[in-house]
């Protein structure tokens, strides 16, 4: 039964910013690992093809190291590959594939996808319809001409392109690069990869975005697989099966803290998460003196647990109780001052300096308390 | 706090036990000498205090060399209605004991407790410091640091306010000014003074502006990256189309064209040219016939022209000959007078030589008789000179001889003068008969003698008398008589004379024949001045040269003609006239012939010319000639004129077929094949250097190189951030403590302000001295002096140091604190008045505090109002 693995935006050569130097690096790494995944999972499921459908590199000028790592990584399946350009690696009079061609990193069983037409790989009999982006944008719908493509008797039709599917995405993603949603049916197609989404999405039974294999964004939709896709003939309705290929978990969490419970349930989850996480946090609300400690505590175990772990708490206000205070032992004049900062952050509008200040004289105290009680 | 009882053993010289015993409760003047202990009792209350009892670092406290001691200090005193009794010892017997009322501590706990009390620290190694007495520090002090107030000021610090916490308030804060200063210099490791950033956080916002300004280029690498690759697009397209249509070979046709029709039109421009050159020949030709024709025809007229010439030739040469008889005449003319006045010249000569001839004869002749008398008269004016010369001879004498002749009878008269005057007298008028001898001389008669020497007298019959006359000038002047005799005797004798009136005759000869000598010797020289022999000698020659003129005259001839002729000056002028016309007329005789040989040469060759010409104007072959020229002419007027037509056809042609226009053509075609050529070549060429271009830049990974570097920036953004939040924070922190902190100060100022100047006012009535933040005397004033505390003179700066610890204790006491007060041997750099004031104001403390005042001049301190407590009695007392 013909099968072949449907995967996309890849976005090779993109670094992370918002990262630690180190944390960013090995993000990178782990895109070079997911597609040694593919390769691994496209033998492993005696795979015909692997559909690259778009966005292999994240721009034209990659470093040439990055050029070859990426056809390097390919190794592990001999079949063909077909690698189709997408809006950031359009196929340009100069591209990123020229330059692989020149550098000759392109393996002989890795088809680039340069011009628009049909490749059809005869010993697999599947005709690839391709529709390569030639320009970084464009506004018309690339993947018309494929009702005009002829593919021989007996070989499937399988439509590759890269852009919007009309009317069904959210309207954050640009409208270039329009897709009919009707293509698998107007073309005759028996399958339809498509590209440039990066959660995996279905689109009808024949039409399928596969995500990108390593997830490499926070906003949580489906990221991290790669499709297994068998057609049992021409024209039969193809069985989809979804793969998980990411190794980082991408995590994003806006919490508001008011009582200590919040706080304890917070760390509670963080405990619950798995090793390869990437985490973003962002906590609102106001905590105690003692609270702060904790949560401290608590972030500098997981930083060293997870692969990053950020925390903004520059919307968390420092509300130091009493008995924080007594046991900082803050009296006198600097008494007054913890109490004017107290004030001062539930006065006015965010005031960082406050909090950081309190933070800052909490942290001096306590320090003291501590050489005091030693 | 009132100390009441005081009792030490083997401390220091207190070897035995002293009791200080009935302290008051205000002041207390304790005295004692030098060495008495006293400065030992002040040390022994600060070590029951400061010192911990297990100290090992108050060695000296052991009496000297007894290393057995146990130094003890026991303490009794009262504090808020309860008493104290402390017991501590050191080294040999570490121990710390301590009562209150009821309670009892020891060892650390009673330290604690007292400490508390006191408000003081211990320190946590070896001797207590001066920065550890704290409270005690400010009120107890040692002798000669009275005016240090600042340090234990600072000392106090903490303790002081936190001791005044119960008057302020709960505002003063444990370690709170150690607080500031770790926030200060957390703060200043990110901010300068005046809150620029500096440090890291300084270092952060530069690399910031660094990333980018990198990021900036990169992104414009990045665009023009992209504006190449889209040009590339382009230019290849124009390139593949442009090699699809290849416009340039049409062009290229269209210029083939063009040139082939060029090609006619040159081919016809050559023809033209050809045809020009041939009719240029033609006209050539016909202007050498038209000169050939010209020349033939013009024979005759040349001919009338050389046959005038001959006759103007012919003519002059006429002229010229008829000149010649007159020439002739005129030379011949003027040779005859020339002859004739070379004749008058040499006449002139010979009459003009024979007159000078006569005239010198005449001369001569004359001379001659001249000369002849002169030599006459000279030879007797010789003679006449020869006689003069014979009488000099004769009667030479000499002038001078003869004058000192008569110099020598004068004074010789003069002198027998004088010895007669003084010769004695001899007068004698004897009988005639009788007779004298007088010096064997008779004397007879009448007489007198004058007698000068000794003289004999002889009278006969009578005998001699001697007669010697008297003085010794008559000898001397017999002497001088004698001599001068003697003289005048040889200067006769040397002049040959007998008397003086001969030699004067003599002498008068003499000059006469001089005269005569010389006057004959003037006439010579007057007739022969060079002398006779010469004047012989010229008779001779003037005789001889007449001989000669004679001769010379009787030689020359005697002319004919003596008349009419002329003198020999006007007859050489005449002769050199004639000669210059003759002159003249040989050199007009030999121009005349001149021009007459050329005139006739001149005719001779017009003669010639125009025979030639008259022969050839006549010839045959002439005629024949005229006759061709003129055939010829005709038929080349007639070739010219199909000539010209034809080249006006031909240039019409030409004309119309533009070849300007061709030309341009030509190079329009030409040019638009090399661009299109040169366009699609630098397509291809762009092409090339663009893929260069854009693999060079696309192997730098751009667009990969700006991700990194933007997460770079976002890193130092995100760190820069952190800092400049801590830098806030830290900003506010310091602000608002330092802000608190002064509050504080302030409300604590006031109350030791109100202390101060009741102290002060007792001092210096007019004065004010200010506390500052610290709580230190500061400024100080007094009418217009105005300055720091520290700037007084040492005594004053001691009263104020007293002034202000007094104060301090005042604050304390309010605060319901402990106020012990101990001056050791203070104020003794005041003069009496001053010590006076401080005296009242010590009394006045006194109401509120016990003062132990220790001095070793209790004399000073008689006035004080309280008994005097005297250690060294006291020692006794014990003993």
């Amino acid at each position: 039964m013909p099968t072949f693995l449907h995967t996309a935006d890849w976005q090779m050569g993109r670094a992370f910013t918002r990262f630690d130097t180190e944390d960013g690096a090995a993000l990178v790494e782990a895109r070079f690992e997911a597609i040694e995944k593919l390769a691994e999972l496209a033998s492993e499921h005696q795979c015909d093809a692997v559909l690259v459908a778009g966005d292999v590199f994240d721009a034209q000028t990659v470093s040439d190291r990055t050029i070859r790592r990426v056809f390097n990584a390919t190794k592990g399946f001999a079949g063909p590959w077909v690698m189709l350009p997408g809006n950031h690696d359009a196929a340009l009079a100069e591209s990123v594939w020229t330059r692989a061609q020149r550098l000759g990193a392109v393996p002989e069983n890795v088809h680039l996808s340069l011009q628009p037409g049909v490749i059809n790989l005869d010993p697999q009999r599947l005709s690839i319809l391709c529709a390569p982006l030639t320009q970084r944008h464009t506004y018309g719908d690339l993947t018309e001409p494929f009702t005009g493509y002829e593919s021989p008797e007996g070989f499937l039709r399988i439509g590759l392109a890269h852009g919007s599917v009309q009317g069904l995405l959210p309207d954050e993603i640009d409208s270039t690069n329009p897709i009919a949603p009707n293509r698998a049916e107007a073309s005759r197609l028996d399958y339809l990869a498509l590209g440039d989404w990066h959660g995996t999405k279905q689109i009808d039974e024949r039409t399928w975005y596969s995500g990108t294999p390593e997830p490499e964004r926070f906003r949580n939709n489906e990221a991290g697989n790669a499709l297994i896709v068998e057609v049992p003939e021409a024209g039969a309705t193809p069985t989809v099966t979804r793969i998980p290929t990411g190794r980082y978990q991408w995590h994003q969490w806006r919490e508001t803290l008011a009582v200590q419970s919040d706080l304890d349930q917070l760390l509670e989850r963080l405990n619950a998460l798995p090793e390869f996480a990437v985490v973003d946090l962002r906590l609102e609300g106001s905590i105690t003196l003692a609270g702060e400690e904790t949560l401290l505590k608590a972030l500098s175990v997981a930083e060293a647990r997870f692969r990053s772990l950020r925390c903004e708490r520059s919307g968390l206000q420092l509300a130091p109780t009493d008995e924080d205070i007594a046991a900082l032992k803050a009296d006198g004049y600097v008494g007054e001052v913890v109490e004017s900062l107290r004030e001062r952050q539930q006065e006015g509008a965010q005031d960082d300096a406050a909090r950081d200040a309190l933070a800052i004289l909490a942290g001096l105290l306590r320090e003291r308390e501590q050489e005091a009680s030693q | 706090m009132k100390l009441q009882r005081m009792r030490i053993e083997q401390l220091r010289q207190f070897r035995k036990p002293f009791v200080l015993d009935h302290l008051q409760p205000g002041l207390n003047l304790i005295h004692g000498p030098n060495e008495s202990g006293k400065s030992t009792l002040v040390r022994a209350i600060r070590a029951a205090f400061f010192e911990r009892y297990r100290s090992t670092a108050v060695d000296d406290l052991r009496p000297w060399g007894d290393s057995a001691a146990a130094p003890t200090v026991e303490l009794d005193f009262e504090h808020e209605n309860r008493n104290w009794h402390l017991t501590k010892s050191f080294l040999q017997r570490k121990r710390c004991d301590l009562t209150v009322g009821t309670e009892t501590y020891s060892e650390d706990d009673a330290e604690e407790k007292l400490a508390e009390l006191l408000g003081y620290q211990y320190p946590k190694r070896g001797a207590s410091k001066a920065e550890h007495w704290g409270i005690p520090g400010l009120l107890w002090v040692e002798q000669g640091t009275g005016q240090d107030i600042e340090q234990a000021i600072e000392h106090a610090g903490d303790h002081l306010k936190s001791a005044l916490n119960s008057m302020v308030g709960e505002v003063a804060s444990s370690g709170g000014d150690d607080l500031i200063e770790t926030v200060r210099s957390q703060r200043d490791t990110l901010l300068t003074g005046t809150g620029k950033p500096r440090g890291d956080y300084l270092k952060l916002e530069k690399d910031r502006a660094q990333y980018e300004a990198e990021i900036q280029e990169l992104k414009e690498r990045v665009h023009k990256y992209q504006e190449q690759v889209d040009r590339l697009g382009k230019l290849a397209q124009d390139y593949d189309q442009a090699e699809a249509e290849r416009p340039w070979e049409e062009a290229q046709r269209q210029l083939e064209q063009a040139r082939t029709r060029y090609q006619q039109v040159e081919r016809l421009e050559q023809q033209q040219a050809q045809e020009k050159a041939t009719f240029a020949q033609l006209q050539q030709n016909h202007r050498l016939l038209q000169q050939n024709k010209e020349h033939l025809e013009g024979l005759s007229r040349q001919l009338e022209g050389r046959k005038g010439e001959l006759d103007r030739a012919e003519r002059d040469l006429a002229t010229a000959q008829a000149q010649t008889p007159m020439i002739a005449g005129r030379l011949q003319e003027a040779r005859t007078a020339y002859e004739q006045a070379e004749k008058q010249r040499k006449l002139a000569g010979l009459l003009q030589t024979r007159e000078r001839l006569e005239q010198d004869a005449r001369r001569l002749e004359q001379q001659k008789q001249l000369l002849t008398q002169n030599l006459a008269k000279a030879k007797d004016y010789h003679q006449q000179l020869e006689q003069a010369r014979q009488q000099a001879r004769d009667n030479r004498i000499d002038s001078g001889a003869v004058k000192k002749l008569k110099a020598t009878a004068n004074q010789l008269n003069e002198e027998t003068i004088r010895s007669r005057t003084i010769a004695t007298r001899l007068n004698w008028q004897l009988e005639a008969s009788a007779s004298l001898t007088l010096n064997n001389e008779p004397l007879t008669g009448q007489g007198e003698q004058q007698l000068l020497e000794e003289s004999t007298l002889v009278i006969p019959g009578v005998g001699t008398l001697g007669i010697t006359p008297g003085g010794e000038e008559l000898a001397s002047t017999r002497r001088k008589l004698k001599t001068l005799e003697d003289s005048f005797a040889e200067q006769l004798k040397t002049l040959s004379v007998t008397s003086v009136e001969q030699a004067e005759d003599r002498l008068s000869a003499f000059e006469s024949a001089g005269r005569a000598q010389k006057h004959a010797e003037d006439l010579l020289k007057s007739v022969a001045p060079a002398g006779i022999e010469q004047l012989v000698s010229e008779q001779s020659e003037a005789e001889s040269g007449l001989e000669k003129a004679r001769s010379q005259l009787q030689a020359t001839p005697e002319p004919e003609q003596k008349e009419n002729v002329p003198a020999l000056e006007e007859a050489e002028a005449a002769f050199v006239q004639a000669g210059n016309e003759l002159d003249k007329a040989e050199s007009d005789e030999r121009e005349h012939q001149s021009t007459l040989s050329t005139l006739k040469q001149a005719r001779d060759n017009a003669k010639t010319e125009w025979q030639r010409l008259a022969d050839e104007e006549q010839s045959p072959e002439r005629q024949q000639q005229l006759q061709q020229i003129n055939t010829d002419l005709a038929n080349l007027e007639k070739q010219q004129a199909e000539l010209q037509a034809s080249l006006e056809r031909r240039e019409r042609e030409i004309r119309e077929a533009r070849p300007d226009f061709l030309k341009q053509d030509i190079e329009r075609y030409q040019n638009a094949v090399n661009h299109l050529r040169q366009a699609q070549e630098n397509r291809g060429r762009e092409l090339r250097d663009i893929k260069v271009r854009l693999e060079a830049w696309g192997a730098e990974g751009l667009e990969e190189q700006l991700n990194e570097k933007e997460a770079e920036l976002d890193q130092c953004n995100r760190r820069y951030q952190e800092l400049h939040r801590r830098a806030q924070a830290l900003d506010l922190l310091l602000t608002l403590l330092t802000e608190k902190r002064q509050a504080l100060t302030r409300r604590l100022q006031a109350p030791l302000q109100k202390h101060l100047n009741h102290y002060l006012s007792v001092l210096f009535p007019e004065a004010s001295l200010e506390v500052d933040e610290q709580l230190r005397p500061g400024k100080f004033s007094r009418g217009t002096e105005l300055g720091q505390i520290t700037e007084l003179s040492f005594g004053a700066r001691e009263q104020m140091g007293l002034i202000s610890r007094l104060a301090y204790a005042d604050l304390l006491r309010e605060a319901g604190r402990p106020t012990l007060v101990i001056l050791d041997d203070t104020l003794v750099h005041s003069d009496s008045d001053r010590l006076e004031d401080m005296k009242r104001i010590l009394f006045d403390a006194a109401s509120r505090h016990q003062i132990l005042l220790f001095t070793c001049h209790p004399e000073k301190w008689q006035d004080l109002g309280v008994p005097p407590l005297d250690i060294q009695a006291s020692k006794e007392q014990g003993a």
